[in-house]
């Protein structure tokens, strides 16, 4: 009669390190393998790389296809020490981070106002979706440098335009989630209130905000990553002195390869992280799924 | 006697759709005394919900007179004259049982100091006193209409109206929770509208048991239910019990009750 609790996270641990074994595994012959090639021509060339045969010199490219695990191991180090030197990557994903935060918080303050108003009022509705799902359909790097020059004019620069372009597309899923969540109470459910007499404001309060929570972080996390899209895009196509999408254009127009594998990497710990603290947030916040089947 | 909990006079209700209208109610008369356990027993679509419906205020009738202890149902509801059980338990997934129960009493503003009492008190009537902290998925759907019922109870209406609330349990559950409920009927004193379509349930249950037709809805006639109490196991086993049961499903038959395609 009475359902077992059961751990949300429990059994997904042992499957993730099975996958990333198998994955390290094929990884390593396919690294070879792509390398050989530039190293061979290396060698052809009459290079000095200190190794004699292709394969021994596939894991040491100044520029490699693929990184061998130690030459990553070894540039993360570099990279990331001291950690809150101007140049070094933790230091710039902060930045980065910092932007895609505040660039949520103005998305989820944006995003829940309009889902409000669009169950609140069918004119509302009508007047503005047409016009919301039109501003997604703008390609955020060509609005970017726009953008950044508009609030450029007003003395807005560093790192506030990057958060504005994060929550830009960001607020979107918010308001679309968040409408949903508020439409979710069954019939029934409303019908009781109304045999309550309850008045508008306490059946939001007491049945359409919290029917929303589940809605809201759900499209959270797909905001989230939204948000560090635009941010890293924002930093790429706009003049910028810190960020990870800084350190990218840099890079990438260097072909430094390690040092994009290692901002990358720091890139994708931290849309993990995000989501992570969403996730964490969300138990907190809506503690009757914990453990519920679903 | 004082006012009749229910009246209705030439009761009417027309829904207007596309395809035409449909006549969900059509002439009903019928007056409820306070206290009396009546069952509205038809099959689908044959207006008993619509009627339900109309009594909660929760639509409007098309014509006639529906008084509701001889105010308008907009008034009783107003006023909160009625608790009303749904056919699913409706509970709020976020509240806990206590909380579900606390809800109209929240709504309504209840005095803060006697909320806490009133909502336990409500649960030890309905047996459910040791679940106070759980959240609803974790009763079993049984458990889950026993909450909506010490809901419907809470805030002390003298009206309860019904909805086919134990028509998704199975038959076993719902022999026990007719039980049950008989017993809560019998403590409160309350006047029960009870929605169904079990003949067996209805008569267990009811002071009367009002037979409705469909095509056009209507109130095909009323059994008087002269079962001995306290009612149990063996009054479900009584030749009274099965005479009325007959009883009803002739009426049933006679206003081509089953021949409802549904």
């Amino acid at each position: 009669m009475i359902k077992a609790r059961r751990p949300v996270m429990a059994g997904s641990v042992g499957p993730m390190i099975i996958v990333a074994v198998i994955a390290l595994a094929l990884y390593w012959p396919l690294m070879l393998w792509v390398n050989a090639g530039a190293a061979q021509r290396s060698l052809n060339s009459g290079a000095d790389l200190g190794c004699a045969t292709a394969i021994a010199c596939a894991t040491q490219l100044r520029n490699p296809v693929l990184p061998a695990p130690a030459q990553l191991g070894s540039s993360l180090r570099t990279m990331s020490l001291p950690p809150m030197a101007p140049t070094s990557v933790p230091y710039n994903t902060l930045v980065t981070a910092g932007e895609t935060i505040v660039g949520l918080l103005i998305a989820s303050v944006l995003g829940i106002g309009l889902a409000v108003g669009l169950v609140g009022s069918r004119a509302f509705e009508r007047v503005t979706l047409p016009w919301l799902i039109a501003s997604q359909t703008v390609p955020v790097i060509a609005l970017a440098p726009m953008l950044a020059v508009v609030l450029g004019q007003y003395g807005v620069q560093g790192w506030l335009p990057k958060a504005l372009i994060a929550a830009y597309i960001a607020f979107f899923p918010v308001a679309v989630g968040v409408a949903a969540g508020l439409r979710s109470p069954d019939p029934m459910q409303e019908d009781l209130l109304i045999t309550y007499r309850a008045s508008g404001w306490q059946t939001f309060w007491k049945l359409r905000l919290p029917a929303s929570l589940p809605f809201l972080f759900t499209s959270l996390k797909v905001a989230a990553t939204a948000a560090l899209i635009g941010s890293i895009v924002a930093e790429i196509s706009t003049i910028s002195f810190s960020g990870l999408g800084k350190m990218l254009a840099e890079n990438s127009r260097a072909s430094d390869t390690l040092a994009l594998w290692v901002i990358m990497l720091y890139g994708a710990g931290l849309g993990i992280a995000l989501v992570a603290v969403l996730g964490l947030i969300e138990r907190l916040v809506t503690p009757w799924r914990a453990g519920q089947s679903r | 006697m004082a006012q009749p909990a229910v009246h209705l006079k030439d009761l009417n209700m027309v829904f207007r759709g596309a395809q035409g209208d449909t006549v969900a109610l059509q002439d009903a008369n019928l007056d409820i005394q306070q206290g009396e356990f009546i069952s509205l027993i038809g099959p689908s679509g044959c207006g008993k919900t619509t009627l339900l419906r109309l009594m909660a205020d929760l639509i409007t009738p098309t014509g006639g007179e529906l008084l509701i202890g001889g105010k308008s149902p907009a008034q009783a509801r107003q006023e909160r004259a009625y608790g009303y059980v749904f056919q699913s338990p409706a509970l709020l997934e976020w509240r806990t049982v206590l909380n579900n129960v606390l809800l109209p009493l929240d709504v309504m503003n209840t005095p803060k100091a006697t909320r806490q009492a009133r909502a336990h008190e409500m649960l030890k009537l309905v047996g459910l006193e040791g679940f106070a902290g759980r959240y609803p998925w974790q009763l079993s759907g049984g458990m889950q209409q026993r909450v909506s019922i010490a809901r419907a109870l809470a805030f002390d209406p003298s009206l309860l109206l019904m909805d086919e609330p134990f028509g998704a349990l199975d038959e076993i559950t719902r022999e026990h929770l007719n039980g049950e409920l008989l017993r809560l009927w019998q403590e409160t004193g309350k006047t029960v509208v009870f929605v169904t379509h079990g003949i067996s349930e209805a008569v267990f249950l009811s002071t009367r048991v009002v037979v409705m037709t469909s095509r056009p809805g209507k109130i095909e006639g009323v059994v008087d239910i002269d079962l001995p109490y306290p009612r149990n196991v063996e009054t479900r086993e009584s030749p009274r019990f099965f005479e009325l049961a007959t009883k009803v499903r002739e009426l049933l038959r006679q206003g081509h009750g089953f021949d409802a395609d549904d």
